[in-house]
C-alpha cells in the first residue's frame, strides 16, 4: 500500500486539469502570439485560463501575469519591484519565508538594498507591531509568506497589508501554499503581488501566475518577443496554462467544502497523536493551513548524550512503511540543516532538524489516516530501540 | 511517420508556421501522461518514492539532451532546465555578463538574433555593458572575419544563433566556436530552431552555452535547457534564486511531465525515421520554392542551401504584405516574421538586416514545412499562393507606408 502525504510539495493533475491540457496539446497547440487561427485559438485559450485563474483570487482578468511557477512568481515580484527603483531601497520579508524569497532578498542585498527580517513568534506568526516597527520611509516592499510550507502557519495578512501599504510600500504575498486551500480575496485584501503555482492546487508542475494590482509599476525579468504584457517573454506554455485554469475553477468550486474536509481529516491525525509525547506540533494550532499537521520529533527517554534522532530518520522509516511525507518544504530537504524555519521559531539546533511534515489532500482518506498514526508510532518505536 | 490528429481541427487551414511552434507529437504526449497522473511527485523531494521516481525520470531525460548534443557523457549536470529558450537566452546573456563583469563588459551578437537575445542585450547596455552587433551579409551569414576584427580584450560573450528564426540559415558555429576559443572568448548559440533538424556537437564546435527549446521539435511548450559547459567551467550568475534547483543555476520545481517530453522528443528527431523525414520535408520546401519562383518578382531570403531543411522565407514584389497574410489567413497558416513579434505591424529586423527595402520586408511570407505536411497539402499551398500573389498584383492593394519599428 502507497499512501502520499506530501501534498504541500506537490500535488497530483487533477482529471479536468489532465482533460483540458490534453486538448491544448492535441487540438489547440498553435503559438499564441501568431497571427494566423491557430495563433488566435490558442490565445484565447490563455485569456481563457487567466480568467479562470483571476477569479479563484477575484482579481481583474487582465492583473494575471502567467510564469513558470511559483520560484519565478516571487523573483519577478521582488526583482521586479527593485528594478523600479534606480538607487537601492529597503526591503522587509519575515524569517520563515520560502527560499525563493530569502535567496532573492539576498541577491537585493549584495545589490546595496538594506533587507529586514521579521521575527516570529514560537508558533510562527509575526506580530503586526514588529512590522510597523520596521516600516521606514524607505521601504519599498514588504513580502510576507502566506500560508508557510513546513509549519502549516497562516499570517495576519490583512492587518500586514494595510501596515505596509499605509507606510507607502507596496505588499507582496507569496500564496503558492494557500491559493485554492484558503479562500482569497485580493478584490478586499491589501495585497499589491501575489504569487501562485499550479502545482500546489492540483494543476501541472511549471507554471504559476503572479497577481500584479493593475496600475503597479513593475520590470520584467526577462526580455524577448513582449509576450505577458511584456512582464514575462517567452512562448506561453498554453496546455500548462489551460491546465492551471482547470485546476482554479476546481479549486474555486471546491473551496467551501474540500477544505474543511481536509480540516477533519488533519485534526483526526492530530487528535490521535496527542497522546504520542514524541511528536510536537509546530506552527499555530489555530491560524493554519487547512490540510497541515507538522511535527517536531522529541524523543525525551533517550540519554542527552546520544546522538538526536533528525526528522529525515523518520521520514525515510515512513517511507519503507509505504508513507510519502516530508521533513520540511521539498526544495530544502536534500540538505540536513536545521531549519531556518524551526530556528526562527526559537527551536534549538538540534530541535530544527527534527521536523517533520504532514499535509493531507484530495485523495486522502480516514483509513489512510489512521494507518499513518500506527505507522508513526511503529517508527518512532523502533528507532528509539535503536538508540 | 507518426499519424498526428492535430492537423484534423482546422482541415481547412494548411499548417507551415514551425518556427513559431509545431504540433505536439502524439508519442511524446504519452511519454509526459503517466507524469501527470500516477508518477506526479516532485523531483527535489528527496525521502520517498513519488520523489524519487520525478528524479529518475528528470536524469533520463537530462542524459538524453546530454548525448543529442554531444555533451560530456559523463556530467550530464551540463543540462540546465529553463521554462524554454527565452529563459535559457536571458540566463545565458545575463547569467555570463554578471558573472565575468570583471573580465570585460563587451559582448558581441548578430543584427538578426531572436529578440530573446537582443532584448537581454539592451538590458546590459542600460547596466554600461557595450555590445556590438554585427551585421550580416545578403544571405543572412555571418562574416566570420567581422566577427575576428570586434573580438577585444574585453569581450566576454560571442552569441550567435545557430538557425535563424524568420530565414532559417544555418551560421558557421564551427567557425565561429574555433575563433572564439582560439581567442579565450565565451560562445553562445541560440540553437532553439535547429536542436534535432541539424547536427550539433558542443565538443567539435566548441560552444560553451547552447538555448534549446522543445516546442520547435513536436514536444510541448513551456520547457528549455541552457547547455553550460563544464570542462572547462563555465561560470553562470543564476537569474531566478530559491530551492537551488538545477545545481543552484535555476531554481524552481522542474516540471517532470515537460522534461520528460522534451526528452521524447528530441529522441524522436534523432531517430533514423524522423531524420529521413527531414530529407522528405527539404524535397517538399524545394518543391514550394520552384513553383513560387516562376511568378517572378519572388525573393528568396537567406542563404540558398545553408538552410534548415524546412525553412523557405520569400518577399514579394508588387503586394502589400498585410493584404498578402490577410488573403491567406483562411487557407495557410504562415507568418511575416517571428510569432513573437507578429504582433507588430513593422517589418521584420531579420529582412532588414539582409538589405531588404521595408516595404519588400513587409510583403514577406515564412515558411516551414514539417513532420506533419504532405505533398498534396504543398500542392495546394503553391496553388492558393500563386492564385492570391496574382490576383493582389492585378487587383486594387496597394502598398501602404510602414511607419518605422519603435524599439
Amino acid at each position: 500500500m502507497q499512501i502520499y502525504l506530501d501534498y504541500s510539495a506537490t500535488t497530483p493533475c487533477r482529471p479536468e486539469a489532465i482533460a483540458a491540457m490534453q486538448e491544448v496539446l492535441t487540438q489547440g497547440w498553435g503559438n499564441p502570439s501568431s497571427l494566423h487561427e491557430w495563433g488566435s485559438r490558442s490565445a484565447y485559450r490563455v485569456e481563457q485560463a487567466r480568467w479562470e485563474v483571476a477569479q479563484l483570487i477575484n482579481a481583474p482578468t487582465e492583473s494575471i501575469v502567467f510564469t513558470s511557477g511559483g520560484t519565478e512568481s516571487n523573483n519577478l515580484a521582488l526583482q521586479g519591484v527593485a528594478r523600479t527603483f534606480t538607487a537601492p531601497q529597503h526591503l522587509i520579508i519575515s524569517a520563515v519565508e520560502h527560499s525563493a524569497i530569502t535567496k532573492t532578498a539576498a541577491m537585493l542585498e549584495r545589490q546595496g538594498w538594506q533587507v529586514t527580517q521579521l521575527p516570529v513568534d514560537g508558533a510562527g506568526r509575526i506580530d503586526p507591531k514588529t512590522l510597523e516597527a520596521a516600516l521606514q520611509s524607505n521601504t519599498a516592499l514588504v513580502s510576507i509568506i502566506y500560508g508557510q510550507s513546513e509549519v502549516g502557519t497562516l499570517q495576519p495578512i490583512e492587518a500586514l497589508g494595510h501596515l505596509a501599504q499605509q507606510a507607502g510600500a507596496l505588499f507582496h504575498t507569496d500564496a503558492v501554499q494557500a491559493v485554492g486551500r484558503v479562500p482569497i480575496d485580493v478584490g478586499r485584501l491589501p495585497i499589491d503581488l501575489l504569487s501562485m503555482s499550479a502545482h500546489k492546487l492540483y494543476g501541472p508542475q511549471g507554471v504559476g501566475a503572479l497577481y500584479v494590482k493593475p496600475g503597479l509599476a513593475l520590470r520584467p525579468l526577462m526580455g524577448g518577443g513582449g509576450q505577458e504584457q511584456g512582464l514575462r517573454s517567452g512562448t506561453q506554455p498554453v496546455a500548462m496554462i489551460a491546465g492551471f485554469g482547470a485546476a482554479a475553477v476546481c479549486a474555486l468550486a471546491e473551496i467551501d467544502h474540500e477544505p474543511p474536509r481536509l480540516v477533519k481529516l488533519r485534526d483526526r491525525l492530530l487528535d490521535q497523536l496527542q497522546s504520542c509525547p514524541t511528536l510536537k506540533l509546530t506552527g499555530d494550532p489555530h491560524h493554519r493551513l487547512p490540510h497541515h499537521a507538522s511535527f517536531c520529533l522529541q524523543l525525551s527517554n533517550i540519554s542527552s548524550n546520544a546522538p538526536p534522532i533528525s526528522g529525515r530518520t523518520l521520514v525515510k522509516q515512513m517511507n519503507l512503511a509505504g508513507i510519502g511525507i516530508s521533513a520540511g518544504s521539498a526544495c530544502n530537504s536534500g540538505k540536513i540543516q536545521p531549519s531556518p524555519t524551526l530556528t526562527a521559531m526559537g527551536y534549538t539546533p538540534h530541535l530544527a532538524q527534527a521536523g517533520i511534515r504532514i499535509t493531507v489532500g484530495q485523495q486522502t482518506t480516514e483509513a489512510d489516516i489512521d494507518w499513518t498514526v500506527t505507522a508513526l508510532q511503529q517508527a518512532i518505536a523502533l528507532l528509539t530501540d535503536a538508540q | 511517420m507518426a499519424n498526428n490528429t492535430a492537423n484534423n481541427t482546422h482541415s481547412q487551414l494548411i499548417y507551415l508556421d514551425g518556427h513559431a511552434t509545431t504540433p505536439l507529437d502524439a508519442r511524446v504526449l504519452n511519454a509526459m501522461l503517466p507524469y501527470l497522473t500516477e508518477q506526479f511527485g516532485n523531483s527535489s523531494s528527496q525521502s520517498h518514492r513519488y520523489g524519487w521516481e520525478a528524479a529518475a525520470a528528470v536524469k533520463q531525460a537530462r542524459q538524453v539532451l546530454s548525448n543529442a548534443i554531444g555533451a560530456s557523457s559523463d556530467d550530464p549536470s551540463e543540462i540546465i532546465f529553463t521554462s524554454g529558450a527565452t529563459e535559457a537566452n536571458n540566463l545565458a546573456l545575463k547569467g555570463i555578463a554578471e558573472a565575468y563583469f570583471q573580465k570585460g563588459r563587451h559582448l558581441i551578437t548578430l543584427q538578426t538574433e531572436h529578440s530573446a537575445v537582443l532584448e537581454p542585450c539592451r538590458y546590459l547596455e542600460r547596466l554600461g555593458f557595450e555590445v556590438t552587433y554585427l551585421p550580416v551579409q545578403p544571405d543572412g551569414l555571418l562574416d566570420i572575419h567581422l566577427l575576428a576584427e570586434a573580438i577585444r580584450p574585453e569581450t566576454v560573450l560571442v552569441s550567435v544563433m545557430a538557425a535563424n528564426s524568420e530565414i532559417g540559415v544555418l551560421q558557421p558555429l564551427g567557425e565561429i566556436g574555433a575563433l572564439c576559443r582560439e581567442r579565450g572568448v565565451l560562445f553562445h548559440t541560440d540553437a532553439a530552431q535547429a536542436i534535432g533538424k541539424i547536427p550539433l556537437d558542443v565538443q567539435a564546435m566548441s560552444i560553451d552555452l547552447m538555448s534549446l527549446t522543445a516546442h520547435k521539435l513536436y514536444g510541448p511548450k513551456g520547457v528549455g535547457a541552457l547547455y553550460v559547459r563544464r570542462r572547462p567551467r563555465v561560470q553562470l550568475a543564476a537569474q531566478l534564486h530559491g530551492g537551488g534547483q538545477e545545481q543552484g543555476l535555476r531554481s524552481g520545481t522542474l516540471a517532470t511531465h515537460q522534461i520528460v517530453g522534451f526528452a521524447r522528443a528530441v529522441e524522436l528527431a534523432d531517430s533514423p525515421e524522423e531524420q529521413e523525414g527531414l530529407a522528405h520535408q527539404r524535397q517538399l520546401r524545394d518543391r514550394l520554392w520552384s513553383a513560387l519562383a516562376p511568378l517572378g518578382g519572388i525573393h528568396l531570403n537567406g542563404h540558398p542551401t545553408q538552410r534548415l531543411p524546412g525553412s523557405l522565407n520569400v518577399s514579394v514584389e508588387g503586394v502589400d504584405g498585410a493584404a498578402l497574410l490577410l488573403s491567406l489567413r483562411s487557407q495557410v497558416a504562415v507568418s511575416s516574421g517571428s510569432a513573437c513579434g507578429s504582433g507588430k505591424t513593422a517589418p521584420s529586423h531579420v529582412l532588414l538586416a539582409l538589405g531588404r527595402d521595408r516595404a519588400l520586408a513587409a510583403a514577406s511570407l515564412r515558411f516551414c514545412v514539417g513532420r506533419f505536411n504532405t505533398e498534396a497539402e504543398i500542392d495546394q499551398v503553391i496553388d492558393q499562393i500563386s492564385v492570391t500573389i496574382r490576383a493582389l498584383r492585378l487587383g486594387d492593394f496597394k502598398p501602404r507606408e510602414i511607419k518605422p519599428k519603435q524599439d
